[in-house]
């Protein structure tokens, strides 16, 4: 019985999911009914710009986070001051609003609430391997730490002298080593999204003032962060009175999108506005990618001046800007079903990006293996680029995978003992 | 806890007209090895004021801040710690050369803290050229990034109204600190803030991985007599690699023993 109960609330949470981007042709009931067929027919009414450009900042964020692999100098870090990180939580949170937002419309506040924090409880856990991973290398590791070439050194690193308490730390998403800063950013953001998404149905303005009065709050005075250890002074990488910010304002995007959008964001002077900004911001950041690669390569603008707009960890105005910028071009230049969004070529992203929370989590799963890989073993350019092939080929598999056992579980007479399922989203 | 008792001790070497370093001890026999490829250097600013006056055996002071690995206790006496090594190949090479190595590091020292005895320690020591050695515990603590670089800024501005060249030097390599370290974003700040900036950046980091990568630099070795060579051998090549990035574009600097074309 429980476990029934359980097979049903993952089910509804993925058919959930296609249900969410598709256009609404009709007003009522034709989302639910379109959410029951295979997912070939549903995929063709997704917007598929969502999956499309998550997938894309999946891939990128894999990339970017092993150290020294020639591929990170041609992510989309290196043509924009926003890097995947900004993407991936934008295109979260609309995604988030849009299909939690209908949720609580129809669920209520309690019932879709409790699916977010199923979610989160998801992320938690992944947060907690990684941990197991991380020390799992540093047992294997301590050995070699103890050579006095860097072990003082290595000695200030609080974990090594403490590990009890730096478990307790990690589990209260206090300690966040290499890579294990942004799923505790994440958590904290879907855990605030409930209340915000209810925010959003009575005082959306005075949630969306509230939000962005927080973010520049954050720009102006470093002290607003979240404590982390070792302290006193550490804190969040990624501090989440900032980054939530970006992430609600998806999220009240996305909850807005499912009533027709907003007009105002449709004028044609913020089009050009944000083609402007997006192009500046393009030049100047890849001439500093340029300029890394040759040094003798002059820059329009030094980086020296937009440090104070750059940081990454509070959302710096640049970062923020830029990606807003471009999500809007983005929004207005691609059909939601533009054609090449559901080619072959696209379907690597577009699978990934739909099932990013797991594809995400594995990501940062295999950056960190695919450190250790080219960290061991070395090899140059040419290892860099099998072990981010790699890498990316076990992303696009296992998407694939999931994609191929949910489209099993749905199709009658599968080996995956199942009723169809009338309507989905009125049930959770 | 040795290590820090000794944190503070303050090693002047003085090289130059000593002659004990005419004849190199056995150790560093086969240290020509450990060359350093272009890549590290050319992009790189080149000292002005420094080299002339080395060249022109001038008398001058060179003040060293950093933490543990230039303190060198791995190798087991101060003068085989790299900033010592350093003098000695100058020494080597310019024989007329007059100049004072002090050595300032502090284990565990943050920039922060190094940043904060430029103004009462380290200027007051008239000394021609900084060779700052930093971002360590920056990157073992996961410290602010942002914090970090402007710290650093702010070192490299005051120095410079001193008057005073600056070097900077990045952290060290080993593959079993990087498996548990995130090293990367610290990197990238000191690589930039030294572009904009326009202060040379001695790659450490990258010149270890290279000796590494090579076959030349094995840090895998559990046997405390042997380790103890490893270091004395690695910052005998860090200091070599120091003495040519400080007097590349000089006179005479033409015929390095570590020529970047030998690399493997």
């Amino acid at each position: 019985m429980l476990r029934a109960r359980q097979d049903d609330a993952a089910r509804i949470e993925r058919r959930d999911k296609p249900a969410v981007p598709l256009v609404a042709v009709d007003k009522t009931n034709s989302e639910e009914i379109t959410t029951t067929m295979p997912s070939g027919q549903s995929v063709a009414q997704r917007d598929l710009r969502l999956d499309f450009f998550r997938g894309l900042a999946l891939f990128c964020m894999f990339i970017d986070h092993m150290p020294d692999n020639i591929l990170a100098r041609f992510t989309i870090q290196s043509v924009m001051f926003a890097d995947a990180a900004e993407v991936f939580i934008f295109i979260s949170g609309y995604t988030a609003g849009m299909v939690y937002g209908r949720a609580m419309e129809r669920q209520g506040f309690l019932l879709s609430g409790v699916r977010i924090y199923h979610r989160v409880w998801q992320l938690y856990v992944a947060h907690v391997f990684l941990f197991m991973m991380f020390m799992a290398t540093v047992g294997f590791t301590a050995g070699a730490l103890n050579n006095p070439v860097y072990a003082e050194e290595f000695g200030a690193a609080n974990f090594l002298n403490e590990p009890g308490l730096a478990v307790v730390k990690a589990l209260i998403l206090q300690f966040q080593p290499a890579f294990m800063d942004i799923l505790p950013l994440y958590i904290v953001l879907l855990a605030m999204l409930p209340f915000v998404l209810s925010g959003f149905k009575s005082w959306p303005w005075v949630v969306i003032f509230a939000s962005v009065a927080l973010w520049l709050a954050v720009q102006f005075d470093k002290r607003i962060a979240l404590s982390a250890y070792p302290g006193p002074d550490h804190v969040w990488f990624f501090n989440p009175f900032a980054w939530q910010c970006l992430f609600f304002l998806g999220g009240w995007l996305g909850w807005r999108g499912n009533h027709g959008g907003v007009p105002s964001l449709k004028q044609r002077w913020l089009f050009y506005f944000a083609a402007a900004a997006a192009l500046a911001g393009f030049v100047i950041r890849f001439s500093w990618t340029l300029h890394d690669l040759y040094d003798p390569l002059p820059v329009p603008v030094s980086m020296e001046f937009l440090w104070p707009l750059l940081s990454k960890g509070d959302l710096g105005f640049l970062r923020f800007a830029n990606v807003l910028a471009l999500a809007l071009l983005v929004s207005r230049l691609v059909h939601p079903q533009a054609r090449f969004l559901a080619t072959r070529g696209a379907e690597p992203f577009v699978i990934c990006g739909r099932n990013s929370l797991h594809i995400f989590c594995l990501a940062i799963l295999l950056s960190v293996l695919g450190h250790l890989v080219l960290n061991e073993f070395f090899g140059g350019t040419l290892m860099q680029i099998v072990v981010s092939a790699a890498g990316i080929g076990i992303m696009i598999s296992v998407a694939a995978l999931m994609e191929w056992f949910a489209a099993a579980q749905r199709t009658p007479g599968s080996t995956a003992v199942r009723a169809p399922i009338p309507d989905g989203g009125a049930r959770g | 806890m040795t290590l820090r008792s000794m944190s503070r001790t303050i090693i002047v070497i003085a090289a130059g007209n000593i002659g004990l370093l005419c004849a190199p001890t056995p150790i560093f026999a086969q240290e020509r090895e450990c060359s350093v490829p272009e890549r590290f250097y050319v992009s790189e600013p080149q000292l002005t004021k420094t080299p002339k006056a080395i060249v022109h055996g001038q008398e001058l002071v060179i003040v060293v801040l950093g933490g543990a690995s230039t303190l060198g206790i791995a190798a087991g006496k101060p003068d085989l710690a790299w900033p010592a090594r350093f003098a000695a190949a100058v020494a080597e090479r310019f024989p007329s050369a007059h100049i004072k190595v002090v050595n300032l590091a502090v284990a565990r020292q943050t920039a922060k803290r190094a940043a904060e005895r430029l103004d009462g320690e380290v200027i007051p020591m008239k000394p021609n050229l900084v060779i700052w050695e930093t971002g360590t515990m920056e990157a073992v603590r996961g410290m602010d990034i942002d914090e970090f670089r402007e710290t650093l800024r702010a070192g490299i501005d005051e120095l410079r109204t001193a008057g005073i060249e600056t070097v900077l030097m990045n952290m060290q390599f080993s593959r079993d600190s990087e498996a548990v370290i995130h090293f990367e974003p610290y990197l990238a700040a000191m690589s930039q803030l030294a572009d904009a900036s326009d202060v040379p950046l001695f790659r450490r980091h990258g010149m270890m991985r290279h000796w590494a990568e090579s076959g030349f630099l094995d840090l895998r070795v559990s046997d405390s007599d042997q380790r103890r060579r490893v270091a004395a051998k690695l910052y005998d090549c860090i200091g070599r690699a120091m003495a040519d990035f400080v007097m590349r574009g000089s006179p005479g600097a033409n015929s390095p023993p570590v020529k970047a074309g030998s690399a493997r």
